[in-house]
This record gives structure tokens, C-alpha cells and sequence, in this order.
């Protein structure tokens, strides 16, 4: 009987697992044939991937592009993490009935789909971009800012800040630690994987952002990598062999930030579920 | 310590932000305030093997005496209506381009929304000089605000080889009505096993490309009011779309790369669709010699003609400073210059819609992909038959609608049911 079951559940897995796995495996089989076996949905690796590369660094300039959106990744995640960790903090170890309202105001702004607001913050940006162009449009600056930390980050950290021993901050205090102090010496190193799960999604959020960046960048050596392979797509008899190659070299970055912090992004996302 | 390297990070951070300003000042061209004239006029559309080609052809060819540099910008279709939607909205003008590349199916609603954002080209080019069918779908309001580009004159690229295995020519898929396509293509599958077109149950391109050859669109004269319960031609045309899912000669596919794999495996005997596939086709050269070209079919109605026209696109100018200049480089390239367009058809096959440019030489050359034939000059000249119509403001929002409704059609639901039931469902949504 537990046999059965067991043969039952791997089943399962393994169909789930070739389901997610198979549009990766694909993807990489694609970077190796030409346009017309990609279409034909061949599924055996080929010999062209050396011509595929090839046809993407000679017409495009990815490497631009990759910086692109390595600067305003890490940019995004330094100032996400630093904000929104200050602000889970502070409403949840210096919380007061004013504050809970504050937080109930900005939770309800994730409701307000992205789109909706595009508009308005294109303008806010037209109207700066002649007092302060390193902020106004076309500059990577106005595609960090309205992302630099969102309501999601805030309630992130404060969700898991419900699991920081509040006593430590007393010990702290006692020891004769200033309020930042406590803050960077003893709440940010316990938090670590906290940190990191929140490093993540705000690397891979702000990496693979379409619209926005979409938007507000104008000139090409701005672009960043999500409108680059866009771009690719646009002509009438597309190369697929060579947009499979953009995306593949798009993901790994975010695979590999993925791979490398994984054992904290898994410990801190278990600690906001129990939080 | 830690304390010291977290301000370390911020200065950093800041220092980034502002370093990547410092390119600012040179690009950007075409909306810097005060004087109306600019330096450099920037403009956006897709594709680099034709319209951003076609847009360096005429920066070369350029002629006139105006002194400034052309930015030429590629931007996804999508995305440029994304980012023209985005940025005329918000009512400022900035990082917007002077030159854009629009297609015609959406042309209107950008003109109904935005009736200010672009500058009239009425006293520059004289409309006559295009293809009539253009020029309800460029002009709004009795203005002429479009400058005519490609053509998206449509026709049955056939493949020779499996025809004559059926026994067919392509004579015999000349001039002919959809249902007498309908039964050559059975007998093609017949012989052959191969279908006789694909249909993507997403994308009622198929129905477009009928509805046109007899002069009806999903909208009325007016451009605004749906004209789908009743529409005799619509009728007609979703019969037909049946009739060919039931005599199973369609190969279903669901994107643009299925579709165009489907032909260059050599799994369909046709593709009925506009000029611009060409390159796809060309795509699979082993197949070389084995394609030719014949006019649309017809719906098989009274006035119907063998002539009808899928997507194409035109050159809108934005009001924004330095639109005279765009004007000007306008004019002296798309808007008079026929040496340009033997330029074009010769180096990236892109078929303009300037009439006079038809009686080049470089439309007279002979395709041997297609056996020899003489392809350009014969899709030009199908080019002048096509039925005008004013496409309006809704045609993907109504095809969306429409796309539902073929599929209860197919289930098997009433046709009349179902077109008022779109009819309907339309009215609701597009008021």
C-alpha cells in the first residue's frame, strides 16, 4: 500500500518536474539549430550554435544591454533592501496604532496594478526631466526610482520581523547601542536569510521588468535586456535560433544569483510563512 | 563598521545613479523646448530588415536642404504603441519621436485619441500619388495625416509541386472564389496528404482578407459603429472558415512561428496572406522554384473582387518641435522619390504604395524563388484593386470579440445567433 502510494506521488513529481523542466531544456536544445528547425520544433541538438552567437553579438549590442540592467538590478536590490528593511522595522518594533493604520494605507497600494499608474508617473518624469535629467526620461535613474522599494518589500520584512527576538534590541540598548546601531548590528545580521530571499526577488523582479523600462527608456545603447529581446522579436521573419541565444544568456544571471543564494532564499520564504 | 560600508554602498549607489545621466544631454533629439527647429529628428519603427532598411535607404537618398541628423530608432510594434499610448496620454511630448511607423489597422484610433499629437501632412504630399485604398485609413477628418508606406496587398502564395501531384496549375487558382479553393484543396490533400492552409483560431487575419475583397469591414462607413449582425460579406466569410474546418484541409497552428514553420517544413500547399511574408517564404531555400503567386481568392459574391490587402503600415509625423524638418524629409523621400523605391523592392522587397514608383524597372525582375514570375510588378497591380475601406477605430478589439464567436460558431451554435451576439457584446464594449 505505501508502495503504491509512493509510485503515485513520484509519478506525479516527475510530471510536474518534466512539465517545468521542458520549456528550459527546449530553450537551450533551440540555441543550437537554425530559425527554420525552431519553428519546426525540432527537439535534437544541432551544430549552429556558434552561428547563432555569432548573429546576436554582431547585430545586437548585448553587452550594453546586460550592463544595462546588471547597474539598475543591484542598484534596485541595495536600495530595496536597505528601505524596506528600515521600514518593516520600524512598524513592527516601534509599533503604535498610527503606524498599524499607515501600514493597512500601504498594503492596500498593492492593489493598484502597475499600468494604472504609468501614466501619472510619466508625466512626474516628463516634468523633472529638464531640472534633474539623471531622474527624468530616458534615464536609468527614473527606472530605479519608482521601484527602489515597493509595499510588497515593506510587508515582507515586517512579516518576518514578527519572528526577531524583540529582547535582543533590549540587550542592545542596554549595552549601550544607539537605535541604528541596533539596527545594523544585531537586526540585519540575524535576519540574514531574510535578506537574502528578499535579494532575490528584487534581482529577478527588477531584471526581468518590461513595462516600465519599456516606457520610460528611450535611446538604444539604454535599453535593457528584457527590451532588447523584444526588440528581436519584431521583425517579420523573426530568427528564432538567435532570440532563443538572447534569452538563455538573459537567464542565467538570475539563475545563478538564484542557485547561489538558495539555501537562504528557501529558509527566509519558510520564516514569512510561519511569521 | 558595518554602519561605514553601508553609507560606502548609498555614495556608490548615488554616484551610479548620477554617472548614468551623463549621457543625457546628446541623445534624446526632437523635443527640446524653445525653438522649433532641431538638429536631429528621431524616428521609431520595427523591423530591420524592412521598415528600420527601408528607413536608411531614405536617410541616404535624402535630397532636400534641410540640415539635420535622422536618429533612426527600432522598436518592436507592440512597443511602440505601448510607448506612444504611454507618452501622448500623459500630454507630454517628451521622449517622444518626430517620425512614426504605424499600421493602418490602428491607425485611426490613434488619430480619434489624440487628434492633436499629430501634425497634417495635407498641403505636403498630394494623396493622389498613393494607392486609393490607403487613404481612407491615413486621413482623419478630412486631413491627411499618414504618408502611405507598404503595401500589405495580400496573395495565395501557392506551391507549384504539390498542385501539380493534384493536378492543378496555379492557373487554375487564378481568380477564383473560396469555395472552388475549398475544393482544390480537398483533392490536393487527397493526392498529396498535405494541408491546404494553415488557420490560427486566434487570429481572424483569414476573415479580414475575405471581408475586404468584397468591400465590408468589422466596422461601418463611420468608423466607429460595428457592423457585424447582418454583415452579408462577415456572414459569408465565417461560412467559408467552417466549410474549410470541415472539409479538414486547415493545418491549426496558434502563433507566428508555427505558422511560419508550418510552410517552411513544407506542410501546406498555400498560405493566403499579405506581400510581407515573402522573406519567410524565401526562408526555406531548398524550396526554391517551387512557390508561385496568384490573386486572392474572392468571396463568391456579387462585387467581390480577387484583390484584398492584410496589414501594411504608413509614416505618421508628431507634433512636437522639429516637425517641419520631419515633414521636409518626408517629402523629399517616401512622399516624391520613385528612384528611392526601386531602391527598396530591389534591396529589402519592400513594396511601397507610391504609384508612379510601379513603373520602375526593378518591379519588372523575375523571381526565380517563384518560378520566374514576375512578382513584384503582378502584386502591384493587385495593389490598385483593392476594395478601400475605412478601418476604424476597433478592428483587434472587435476581432478579439469575434475570435469567441467563431468559436461557437464552429461548436456548432446558429450563425446568425452568434453575429448578433457579437454585435452585441461589441456595441456594449465599444461605446
Amino acid at each position: 500500500m505505501k508502495n503504491l502510494k509512493s509510485i503515485f506521488i513520484y509519478t506525479f513529481l516527475s510530471l510536474a518536474a518534466i512539465v517545468s523542466i521542458f520549456p528550459f531544456l527546449w530553450m537551450l536544445v533551440s540555441i543550437t539549430n537554425k530559425s527554420v528547425d525552431v519553428t519546426q520544433g525540432r527537439l535534437i541538438p544541432g551544430t549552429h550554435l556558434i552561428e547563432n552567437m555569432k548573429t546576436l553579438f554582431a547585430t545586437v549590442d548585448i553587452v550594453p544591454a546586460l550592463m544595462n540592467s546588471a547597474i539598475i538590478a543591484i542598484i534596485t536590490t541595495i536600495l530595496t533592501l536597505l528601505l524596506a528593511s528600515l521600514a518593516g522595522y520600524g512598524f513592527e518594533i516601534h509599533r503604535s496604532k498610527g503606524k498599524d493604520i499607515v501600514f493597512n494605507i500601504l498594503l492596500l497600494s498593492m492593489m493598484i496594478p502597475f499600468a494604472a499608474i504609468m501614466v501619472p508617473l510619466y508625466r512626474m518624469f516628463g516634468s523633472i526631466s529638464d531640472t534633474a535629467p539623471f531622474l527624468g526620461i530616458d534615464s536609468l535613474g527614473a527606472v530605479i526610482l519608482p521601484t527602489a522599494t515597493t509595499a510588497f518589500f515593506i510587508f515582507f520584512f515586517r512579516q518576518n520581523t514578527k519572528m526577531f527576538p524583540k529582547d535582543l534590541v533590549e540587550a542592545g540598548r542596554i549595552d549601550g547601542l544607539s537605535e541604528i546601531g541596533v539596527f545594523f548590528r544585531i537586526y540585519m545580521p540575524t535576519m540574514k536569510t531574510t535578506y537574502a530571499a528578499a535579494a532575490i526577488i528584487s534581482f529577478m523582479n527588477s531584471w526581468n521588468n518590461y513595462l516600465w523600462p519599456l516606457v520610460i527608456l528611450q535611446s538604444p545603447e539604454k535599453r535593457t535586456i528584457p527590451l532588447l529581446i523584444s526588440n528581436l522579436g519584431s521583425s517579420y521573419a523573426p530568427d528564432y535560433g538567435v532570440i532563443m541565444s538572447a534569452i538563455v544568456i538573459a537567464t542565467l544571471p538570475t539563475a545563478l544569483v538564484f542557485f547561489l543564494m538558495q539555501k537562504h532564499f528557501v529558509a527566509g520564504m519558510m520564516g514569512s510563512v510561519k511569521g | 563598521m558595518k554602519k561605514f560600508y553601508l553609507m560606502l554602498v548609498l555614495l556608490v549607489g548615488m554616484a551610479v545613479l548620477a554617472a548614468c545621466s551623463s549621457g543625457d544631454e546628446e541623445a534624446s533629439g526632437g523635443s527640446s523646448e524653445g525653438s522649433s527647429s532641431v538638429d536631429t529628428i528621431t524616428a521609431w519603427a520595427w523591423d530591420p530588415a524592412f521598415n528600420i532598411a527601408a528607413l536608411e535607404k531614405a536617410k541616404e537618398a535624402y535630397s532636400g536642404d534641410g540640415d539635420f541628423e535622422v536618429n533612426i530608432i527600432e522598436n518592436a510594434q507592440d512597443d511602440i504603441i505601448q510607448k506612444l499610448n504611454t507618452g501622448l496620454s500623459s500630454g507630454t511630448t517628451k521622449g517622444m519621436p518626430n517620425i512614426v511607423l504605424i499600421e493602418d489597422y490602428r491607425a485611426q484610433s490613434f488619430l480619434q485619441a489624440y487628434p492633436d499629437a499629430f501634425h497634417p501632412l495635407t498641403d505636403v504630399i498630394n494623396s493622389n500619388d498613393f494607392a486609393d485604398y490607403k487613404i481612407a485609413t491615413t486621413s482623419f477628418d478630412g486631413e491627411q495625416y499618414g504618408l502611405p508606406f507598404d503595401s500589405g496587398v495580400a496573395g495565395l502564395y501557392v506551391r507549384t509541386d504539390y498542385l501539380e501531384e493534384a493536378g492543378y496549375t496555379p492557373e487554375d487558382l487564378t481568380n477564383i472564389t473560396w469555395d472552388e479553393y475549398i475544393e482544390i484543396g480537398k483533392k490536393v490533400k487527397e493526392a498529396t496528404g498535405k494541408n491546404m492552409l494553415t488557420l490560427d483560431p486566434n487570429d481572424l487575419g483569414q476573415i479580414r482578407m475575405m471581408i475586404q475583397t468584397n468591400g465590408s469591414w468589422y466596422v461601418d462607413e463611420d468608423g466607429s459603429t460595428p457592423n457585424l449582425a447582418g454583415n452579408e460579406s462577415l456572414e459569408k466569410a465565417f461560412e467559408t472558415y467552417k466549410k474549410m474546418m470541415d472539409a479538414d484541409i486547415g493545418k491549426i497552428v496558434s502563433d507566428w512561428s508555427q505558422f511560419v514553420g508550418a510552410f517552411n517544413s513544407g506542410d501546406v500547399a498555400s498560405v493566403p496572406t499579405g506581400n510581407w511574408i515573402t522573406p519567410s517564404i524565401k526562408q526555406a531555400a531548398d524550396q526554391s522554384g517551387k512557390w508561385a503567386v496568384v490573386p486572392m481568392p474572392r468571396l463568391d459574391m456579387e462585387g467581390a473582387v480577387n484583390a484584398s490587402n492584410l496589414g501594411g503600415s504608413s509614416w505618421y509625423i508628431l507634433n512636437v518641435d522639429g516637425k517641419e524638418q520631419a515633414a521636409d524629409f518626408m517629402l523629399n523621400t517616401f512622399g516624391s522619390n520613385v528612384d528611392l523605391y526601386q531602391t527598396l523592392v530591389k534591396d529589402i522587397g519592400a513594396l511601397g504604395t507610391y504609384s508612379a514608383a510601379a513603373e520602375g524597372d526593378a518591379y519588372a525582375v523575375e523571381d526565380e524563388f517563384f518560378g520566374g514570375q514576375q512578382l513584384l510588378s503582378d502584386l502591384s497591380s493587385w495593389t490598385d484593386e483593392i476594395p478601400g475601406v475605412n478601418y476604424g477605430l476597433h478592428t483587434y478589439a472587435i476581432e478579439d470579440i469575434l475570435v469567441t464567436g467563431m468559436q461557437d460558431y464552429l461548436n456548432g451554435t446558429e450563425l446568425k445567433t452568434v453575429l448578433e451576439n457579437v454585435q452585441g457584446q461589441a456595441e456594449a464594449q465599444l461605446k
